[in-house]
């Protein structure tokens, strides 16, 4: 669908060899990252979709076009495991909080529950009458949230695999998902151009954030704190709202997303980024605060649709389309 | 002296923004505490002369309105991270996360096969739904649609910080939607235990303790519907199972349930009566709503709860609004008047829920009570907010605490200000955030703030607390002072606060002081309190006291005030004096309305008023009566309003009653009563007290003097001397003898369980002489009064004994109700008519009306025909026909 395009894969990881990435390093210190290639990890055969570093810092999960969903090391690049189960293209994956399952969503109309150390699935969540696009756990981890092609969102009971409630006021694909760091509210973003924020406990719409032009919201995740929600556009856009106020507070440009859903971050273990793929094969770090973009991540050969962040550590996982069908793991002293 | 004073206030400060629930709870403004920290010649808000009666607004629960920040734009810095810390609930959490879990751990008892393994997580497809019908698909799936949105509920709140609360609203909205599932099919018994029956075998162990917790929140709101329902089910099971379960289900959690119990409120200081107003006419058919009945049982804690109702009118329903309103508002003041002649010296507090709040500001105005709380207030009316110039409530005196929902429809906190400013009385105001008129938290409230209704009723009634705490413990004639002593009042209200709190402090301390006298010392500002030690007195003694009292201010006082005190201090002495002072007490609580009758008739109404007031003619002569108090109450002041007001109204033939009226009245205090004397009234009294004492020994005491009209004189002088310094003349004394008989009678319902805090002992040797069987029962009846049904019936057991005297024998009432009339005891005791024409030169009364205050049934026991239908219809005067509110002309 919207985040795949390649090929084959192969595990492994080819470490780059150490450079300090740019010229004004010095300067860079206080106020800029200094993110150089450390590991490029080959292995999809297809494009790359997704990648998610788990809770802990230990793993990192990348989904692909390819069907499988591939664990690697999250230091070293190092190839752990591969998911098989899905009969077509995954287009996410999320980690549950501690670290030990994975929750998958696919063009196949379901989504998965993987248990991370058997590699086995322990649930197939059936209900969605098109692709699943989005999906993540609640922080307790014993809900899974999801969005589809069929316009609705869907929750989902981890224990039992049921679906509990069916959210259905998009008019279009909903592109993404996402829990706030205490639970009790959804975030959702559809093609229709409309944010939702959701109370989890009823499923009451609270909210709907709409811009003035309403572009196709192409991606939207709550900042750490729960407070903010950044929202990607099809409009070349990243906006940092305030949503309990309705109040967009920042405006984060000079990237390329018009086409494809594009994973954005927040970088916080280090200075305090908005980090970003761009469909120019670079990956985006903006200064949160000053909106200045601070670096620009030069490697990838292909479209970079997803964009991680390491919990702890100064790393950023990247993964692009189908030219590339790689996912690079980018490392940072600030 | 000013520096300990502030020191005072300082504690003082310090205690209630550190300690209380209260504080801990809510978010409050606390701008009157901040200025006693400041400065110890910081002024309070009442410090200028001039300063309106309005105390500083509370807020509870009102969340700040956040500062509108204009220029957040780019400047400042956006923290995405820091997670702003929940407060810590302010239950405890570790216990009511146990109790949440109830249900959950308990879940095994509703199992109907507990050996069989549960039903596996998958258990929807294994519900084999053959044979069930289009009703029963349909009840199921609505339940499972109702559980799964409380699965969602609890998954999403797990691991919240307030998730007890959030609980408890989840399994509330649950019940809510089982119950309208349940009502969608009429409770249709045989439907509803398949239901429970096909649940309970199919439901996976977490629906079923969800299941559960709905019928545990259910059963406490529909306890019969829910016991029919499972009725099947508790066959089926295991005795013990069902116990368990049964158990559990009686047993609904709540999150702060162990706070709210450990912080018991206190009792108030002087132990008041708390009258309960009602705010619309009750029925048994629609009983008060729990809600009342909650907060019913929540005052008793602060002191003695009598709540009035007021009932409609049988097959009444062309009552009109007025005249329904007009009833709450007499069953409240006659309940207020009864209240004082009975204990003289009890505080009296009303409070009431909206209509009934408004009742109960009216009632203020014309009769003396301590302190009026009104929860919620009808301030906008369809004519715009009310405290027009000409609305009485302006000139309330009385200190009133006002307590409204922030999102009240029935009142708005700014209008309530303007309101506020306006009245003379001192008063309060509580805004309590997100509620109704009710005073009930939304729900988005509760979960926004982690709160629960208790919560925030416990914080109410602590604001309750406060503010009559406040009240009481001030001077007696603070709140009766002129108006020119309001100023120099308002100037010492600082010191006041300090007082109340230490005088609280005493009380707190636990072991209350063996006698007022204990608490002098406690009291700083000396003798000037000491009357106001002596309004609020403890249920001890206070002989010592009072009679100090009484002689400090005996310059000052009326003769009424004169009156209370001799009977006081007769009380002290102790002999049978006191009996008769207590008799003399009495004379003053018996409303005799006195009611224009065509020439010709020949009847004599005795009409105490009535709880019910279900005449028309004394809704008549209420609504007169109200006219004439509003203008003269605030001139009058309060010494007027504390005078208990004695009404006769004698319905004698013609106009004759006119001229007997003439010299009684001037025995009532400040004219405010009519005595119309009769021979009549006589003869009952005599009668009674005679053949079946009845009455207490005072009334033995006219049985020796029986038949000479002297004597009878003498008796009554003797009988009336001392309350009323012999002023009275002989003509007043024999409507006063009238009115003993409803005392006696009236007393024995409710005087003769002596009311654990009555101020005197005075009662209990007419109740000896009187034996109820029943005591306790009366005492039931006493303190719901004439509320509820149900709970009169004790009385009509204590009063249909007193049909049979001591020895077995009926008694004189009995008789006289029995035979139907006065002429035929007239004649029965020719002495005695013979008095009567002395006396008043008239004819004997042909008959003669009793209304008892209180409860249909105890009239109706009285009555030997046993009429139940009518409350408040005289059995006695079979004469006249049921329905006769305005008296017809005696045949």
């Amino acid at each position: 669908s919207w985040r795949r395009e390649r090929k084959p894969p192969s595990g492994n990881a080819k470490a780059e060899p150490a450079l300090p990435s740019s010229a004004n390093q010095s300067k860079a210190v206080s106020e800029k990252p200094n993110y150089a290639l450390k590991f490029t990890l080959e292995g999809h055969t297809e494009a790359v979709s997704s990648v998610k570093f788990s809770p802990n810092g230990e793993w990192l999960a990348s989904s692909s076009a390819d069907k499988v969903i591939i664990i690697w090391g999250a230091y070293d690049g190092k190839y752990e495991k591969t998911l098989k189960g899905h009969n077509l293209e995954i287009s996410d994956v999320a980690w549950s909080s501690d670290s030990s399952r994975l929750v998958s969503a696919s063009d196949d109309k379901t989504l998965k529950l993987w248990d991370v150390r058997s590699g086995k699935c322990l649930k197939t969540l059936k209900g969605h009458s098109n692709y699943v696009f989005c999906c993540n756990f609640n922080p307790p981890s014993n809900l899974i949230i999801s969005g589809s092609f069929d316009e609705s969102v869907k929750i989902w009971e981890v224990k039992t695999g049921k679906c509990l409630k069916t959210l259905s006021a998009h008019s279009d694909p909903v592109s993404a998902v996402h829990f706030n760091c205490s639970g009790s509210l959804i975030v959702s973003g559809s093609y229709d151009g409309v944010c939702r924020i959701w109370d989890a406990a009823s499923g009451q719409c609270l909210k709907a954030l709409v811009d003035d032009d309403n572009p196709p919201v192409s991606f939207v995740k709550f900042s750490p704190n729960g407070k903010y929600i950044l929202i990607a556009t099809l409009d070349n856009t990243l906006k940092l709202w305030d949503y309990s106020r309705g109040r967009c507070l920042k405006t984060y440009t000079g990237h390329k997303n018009e086409k494809y859903c594009v994973f954005a971050s927040f970088s916080v273990t280090g200075g305090k980024w908005i980090v970003s793929g761009s469909e120019d094969n670079l990956v985006y770090i903006w200064n949160l605060q000053t909106k200045e973009i601070v670096q620009k991540l030069q490697g990838h050969t292909d479209v970079v649709i997803s964009a991680a962040c390491h919990p702890t550590e100064n790393i950023i996982a990247s993964a692009a389309l189908g030219n590339d069908k790689t996912v690079k793991l980018w490392m940072s002293t600030y | 002296m000013a520096h300990r004073g502030g020191e005072r206030d300082f504690q003082t400060s310090a205690r209630r923004m550190g300690t209380s629930l209260l504080f801990q709870l809510s978010v409050h403004e606390r701008e009157l505490d901040l200025v006693f920290l400041d400065h110890s010649y910081a002024k309070p808000w009442s410090a200028h002369p001039d300063a309106s009666s309005a105390r500083p607004t509370r807020m509870l629960f009102v969340t700040p309105r956040r500062q509108h920040e204009s220029t957040i734009e780019s400047d400042v810095p956006i923290d995405v991270e820091t997670v702003v810390s929940t407060p810590v609930p302010l239950y405890d959490n570790q216990k009511a996360r146990s109790v949440m879990n109830e249900c959950e751990r308990h879940v095994i008892f509703a199992r109907t096969d507990a050996d069989a393994p549960p039903p596996p997580e998958d258990w929807e497809e294994h519900v084999n739904r053959t044979g069930w019908t289009l009703a029963q698909n349909k009840l199921f799936n609505k339940i499972l649609k109702a559980l799964q949105s409380d699965r969602l509920a609890r998954l999403a709140n797990e691991g919240a910080c307030n998730e007890p609360v959030l609980r408890r609203v989840a399994v509330d909205k649950c019940a809510r939607r089982v119950r309208q599932a349940l009502a969608s099919v009429s409770w249709d018994t045989k439907l509803i235990q398949w239901l429970h029956t096909t649940l309970v075998e199919t439901l996976s162990l977490p629906m079923l303790a969800a299941y559960l917790d709905a019928l545990q929140t259910l059963k406490g709101k529909i306890p019969t519907l829910i016991d029919r329902m499972l009725v099947s089910s508790n066959t089926k099971t295991g005795a013990a199972g069902a116990e368990a379960l049964s158990l559990l289900l009686k047993r609904p959690w709540d999150p702060a349930v162990g706070v709210l119990s450990h912080n018991k409120p206190s009792k108030l200081p002087g132990s008041p009566l708390i009258l309960i107003a009602s705010s619309g006419p009750s029925s048994s058919v629609f009983p008060t709503s729990r809600r009342h009945r909650f907060w019913q049982s929540q005052l008793s804690c602060l002191g003695k709860v009598v709540p009035v109702a007021t009932h409609l009118l049988p097959g009444g329903s062309g009552a009109g609004v007025l005249q329904c309103l007009e009833h709450m508002v007499g069953a409240l003041r006659s309940k207020v008047l009864e209240i004082h002649s009975h204990f003289p010296h009890k505080p009296i507090v009303l409070i009431g829920w909206n209509t009934g709040a408004l009742v109960a500001c009216h009632v203020s105005v014309m009769e003396y009570v301590t302190a009026v709380v009104c929860l919620g207030f009808p301030l906008l009316t369809v004519d715009g907010p009310r405290g027009d110039v000409d609305d009485p409530l302006l000139d309330m005196k009385t200190p009133v605490l006002f307590v409204i929902g922030q999102n009240s429809l029935q009142c708005h906190p700014e209008a309530m200000e303007d309101f506020r400013e306006k009245i003379r009385a001192e008063n309060s105001l509580v805004v309590v955030g997100g509620a109704d008129d009710n005073l009930r938290i939304s729900k988005a409230k509760k979960k926004s703030e982690g709160l629960t209704q208790s919560m925030v009723d416990r914080c109410i009634q602590d604001e309750i607390v406060d503010f009559l705490t406040g009240v009481l413990t001030r001077t007696e004639g603070h709140v009766g002072s002129e108006p020119r002593d309001q100023d120099a009042e308002k100037k010492k209200k600082p010191r006041d606060v300090a007082r109340r709190d230490l005088a609280f402090e005493v009380s707190e301390r636990g072991s209350r002081p063996a006698s007022p006298a204990a608490k002098l010392p406690a009291s700083p500002s000396g003798s000037e309190d000491l009357s106001s030690v002596s309004s609020s007195p403890t249920s001890s003694p206070k002989t010592k006291v009072t009679t100090v009292a009484s002689s400090q201010k005996s310059s000052q006082i009326g003769s009424t005030q004169l009156l209370k005190r001799h009977v006081q201090r007769t009380e002290a002495v102790l002999t049978h004096r006191q009996a008769q002072a207590q008799f003399a007490a009495f004379l003053k609580q018996n409303m005799l309305v006195r009611k224009a009758l065509p020439p010709g008739t020949s009847s004599c109404l005795f009409v105490p008023i009535s709880s019910e007031q279900t005449e028309e003619a004394e809704k008549e002569e209420l609504r007169v009566q109200l006219k004439r108090h509003h203008p003269s109450s605030p001139l009058a002041g309060s010494k007027t309003c504390k005078r208990p007001k004695i009404k006769v109204s004698l319905i004698s033939q013609g106009d004759a009653a006119g001229g007997p009226c003439a010299p009684s009245s001037g025995a009532a205090p400040e004219g405010e009563c009519l005595f119309a004397c009769d021979g009549a009234p006589v003869f009952v009294s005599r009668s009674s007290a005679s053949e079946g004492g009845v009455s207490a020994s005072q009334a033995s005491s006219v049985v020796s003097s029986s038949a000479s009209p002297s004597a009878l004189h003498t008796l009554q002088s003797r009988l009336v001397a001392p309350s009323s310094g012999g002023s009275l003349p002989g003509a007043a004394s024999a409507s006063s003898l009238l009115q003993g008989l409803s005392f006696s009678l009236q007393d024995i319902s409710s005087k003769a369980s002596g009311l654990p805090a009555s101020p005197s002992p005075g009662p209990a040797p007419q109740a000896a002489s009187v034996k109820l069987p029943t005591p306790a029962q009366s005492l039931g009846a006493v303190t719901t009064g004439a509320g509820s049904i149900v709970r009169a019936v004790p009385v009509a057991t204590a009063l249909s004994s007193l049909g049979a005297t001591p020895g077995g024998k009926p008694t004189a009432i009995h008789q006289l109700l029995a035979n139907g009339g006065l002429a035929k005891l007239a004649s029965s005791l020719p002495g005695l008519a013979q008095i009567s024409n002395q006396a008043s030169g008239l004819k004997v009364p042909t008959t003669i009306t009793l209304t008892l205050r209180g409860q249909p049934s105890r009239i109706t026991t009285l009555s030997p025909v046993g009429t139940g239908a009518a409350p408040s219809e005289e059995p006695a005067s079979q004469v006249l026909p049921s329905n006769s509110q305005r008296l017809p002309p005696a045949p």
